[in-house]
């Protein structure tokens, strides 16, 4: 696909991955044999109409779920293998998520709350509270440390939830519709956000229907009705990182 | 598992929650509470009981129309007795060969006893016995002289007085010699007890004893009044003997046909060990059974908070669970939670058992006792509760389905 990638080891491989709900006799086909490469630091959208199965697919890749059929290989391990604790671990070691309700946790302020990860992966505590901090101050929050979620704006909630993505080093970012509560400046704002992450070096899929917000991406994806109806590079990207640099 | 997270979680609980949680709180604590006053007054109980029979030792028996310790309805079984009387007192007296130490006494409650200006409180026991009374229950003189058989036969008005009877009317004076009033009737002061401490809250020099003829006379119908005899046997080892000699004759006295069951108590060290143990088990019993329906019911109500704040939080477990909580995180997370909540009304439980236990003590004159091991048990009581009660709702908690709990409203 992107020819940057062909000496480099996928970060993770999804081959004929099916999910299949059944509701009551009938059987609903969420996701149909998906095949899907991604290499270190790509920066990939996910578009499609409604219930096309983009959640299904980021909560797969995200380890929050499991395919009905085929294999997923996460930086060479296969999920399929492994039991709900390993699961938590992926999630915690490998997987950032920021979400479109920013699901953060109401009681707590920003720090605790970009704590959280670091906590279940047995960090002490002064350790925790330094990297906790340093991530806030990355989204731009070093003055509302001490704020509580119903104390900041929504942009400033999702750039908690970005933090507390970033806080573990993962391998993986995943959003799923990370600016669909948010108004357009603030969109923007975390959007600018993802780019300066991605150019950091990290991996970001993200979901959207918005064609202005893809467009942020280096790979666009199309799924219609659980299956992969395009993939391809977005060259407005492509062409606009090849003038910057 | 982040305890102090845990424990902060579960004061927010409390918190969101105030009038179930307060209930629940509620019943905790008086489950503990039952607990803690249960065993306070078994402890205190215990101690009392050795003191005494310590005190008296282990030679000297009673015989008593009654037991002095009844629970439940069994007086109607003893109301048709006889009482012993002065007169079979003196027969047995005559009769027994074993021993000499054969004593009689009764006593009423409540008795004022004045000199010159001042006098005590209604509240003084009101002693009336013989010359052995002294030897047989361990009673010493501090000063003075004790009853003697002269005193008996000449129907003699003296008086031996308690400690706390000197305080309160012969404050600055020698007694001995002096003249008290009881009723109406003068009696002069021959002698001064040893103190003896108290039992049971109840000081034991509170007391004025007299000749058991002149407290017959003035004080008790001599017919219906049942005396309380005390038998010392001389040795240890002829305590059985002795035993048997005193039954066998007071059973003649009281003209017992052989198939007759005895129409008397007999009272040893061991049987009044025994009724206490009867009694402590009453109240034990009573204690625990309120106790534990307490501590079920709030059980119950802990088990009912943990699971609205399953589902009130099942958002947060979602976001817990998709950050890496692994299910036994979650699980320990909750049950954590429900100890906290169960130890915050243990907590109160234990206050309320303490300011009880004291005021009761204070009201009764108890010793004042710290119920430390109960205290210990109640906090394991707690935890065991909290941890039992929290299970079901933790591990609810820990399978939750991730994606679901993220898109709970
Ligand atoms: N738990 C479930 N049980 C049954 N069907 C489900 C379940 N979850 C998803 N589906 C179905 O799978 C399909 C894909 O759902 P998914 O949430 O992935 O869509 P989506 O592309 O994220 O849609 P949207 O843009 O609305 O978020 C839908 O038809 C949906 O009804
Ligand atoms: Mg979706």
């Amino acid at each position: 696909m992107n020819v940057n990638n062909l000496n480099r080891n996928p970060l993770i491989e999804l081959k004929n991955i099916s999910k299949v709900y059944l509701v009551g006799e009938e059987q609903v086909f969420a996701l149909r044999d998906i095949n899907l490469t991604i290499y270190p630091n790509e920066y990939v959208a996910i578009m499609g109409p409604s219930g096309s199965g983009k959640s299904t697919l980021m909560n797969i890749i995200g380890c929050l779920d499991t395919p009905t059929t085929g294999e997923y290989i996460l930086k060479g391990i296969n999920i399929r293998e492994l039991d709900d604790n390993d699961l938590a671990s992926i999630r915690n070691k490998e997987i950032g998520f920021v979400f479109q309700m920013f699901n953060l946790l109401p009681r707590a302020n920003a720090l605790k709350n970009v704590e959280l990860p670091l906590i279940y992966a047995g960090i002490n505590k002064s350790e925790r509270i330094e990297r906790a901090k340093k991530a806030l101050i990355s989204v731009g929050l070093e003055d509302r440390l001490t704020h509580k979620p119903n104390e900041l704006s929504g942009g400033q909630r999702q750039k908690v939830a970005i933090a507390r993505a970033l806080v573990t080093n993962p391998s993986l970012i995943l959003a799923d519709e990370p600016t669909g509560n948010l108004d357009s400046k603030s969109g923007e704002d975390i959007m600018r956000l993802f780019h300066q992450i991605w150019k950091e070096g990290n991996t970001i899929i993200l979901v959207t229907h918005e064609r202005e917000i893809a467009m942020n991406a280096q790979r666009i994806i199309r799924l219609r009705d659980g299956r992969i109806e395009s993939d391809e590079l977005n060259p407005q990207k492509v062409v606009f990182e090849s003038v910057e640099e | 598992m982040n305890i102090s997270e845990s424990i902060l979680q579960a004061f927010d609980s409390i918190r969101t929650n105030k009038l179930r949680t307060f209930l629940t709180l509620l019943s905790i604590s008086m489950g503990v509470f039952a607990l803690i006053a249960a065993g306070t007054i078994i402890t205190s109980f215990e101690k009392a009981v050795l003191q005494q029979l310590e005190d008296i030792g282990e030679t000297t028996f009673w015989i008593k129309k009654t037991p002095s310790i009844q629970t439940g309805h069994t007086w109607v079984k003893y109301r048709k007795r006889q009482p012993l009387t002065y007169r079979q007192w003196k027969e047995l007296k005559k009769m027994t060969k074993s021993t000499n130490l054969i004593s009689a006494h009764s006593f009423t409650v409540g008795t004022k006893i004045s000199a010159g200006n001042l006098s005590t409180d209604p509240d003084v026991y009101l002693t009336g016995a013989d010359n052995t009374f002294f030897i047989t229950n361990s009673i010493d003189i501090d000063y003075g002289r004790a009853i003697t058989e002269e005193d008996l036969e000449y129907n003699r008005n003296v008086a031996i007085l308690g400690n706390d009877v000197v305080v309160k009317i012969f404050p600055n004076t020698n007694p001995i010699g002096k003249e008290i009033i009881v009723k109406n009737q003068r009696y002069t002061v021959v002698g001064v007890m040893k103190s003896r401490g108290a039992v049971l809250g109840q000081s034991k020099d509170n007391m004025v004893i007299i000749p058991i003829t002149s407290f017959l006379k003035y004080f008790a119908s001599p017919w219906e009044e049942s005396l309380t005899i005390s038998i010392r046997a001389l040795d240890r080892q002829l305590l059985e003997e002795t035993m048997d000699e005193v039954i066998g004759n007071l059973r003649v006295i009281r003209n017992l046909k052989p198939w007759e069951a005895n129409t008397f108590e007999i009272e040893t060290n061991e049987t009044i060990s025994q009724q206490f143990g009867s009694f402590v088990n009453f109240l034990s019993i009573f204690g625990f059974i309120s106790g534990g329906f307490a501590l079920i019911a709030a059980g119950v109500g802990i088990m009912n908070i943990m699971l609205v704040a399953v589902k009130e939080r099942t958002r947060e477990i979602g976001i817990r669970k998709a950050v890496g909580a692994k299910r036994r995180w979650i699980l320990w997370q909750f049950i954590l939670e429900a100890i906290t909540l169960c130890q915050v009304g243990g907590v109160f439980g234990i206050l309320f058992g303490i300011v009880g236990g004291y005021l009761l003590g204070t009201w009764i004159k108890l010793p004042m006792y710290f119920p430390t091991s109960w205290i210990i048990l109640s906090v394991v009581v707690c935890t065991i509760l909290g941890m039992s009660f929290g299970a079901y709702p933790a591990y609810r908690a820990a399978n939750l389905d991730p994606i679901e709990s993220l898109r709970y409203e």
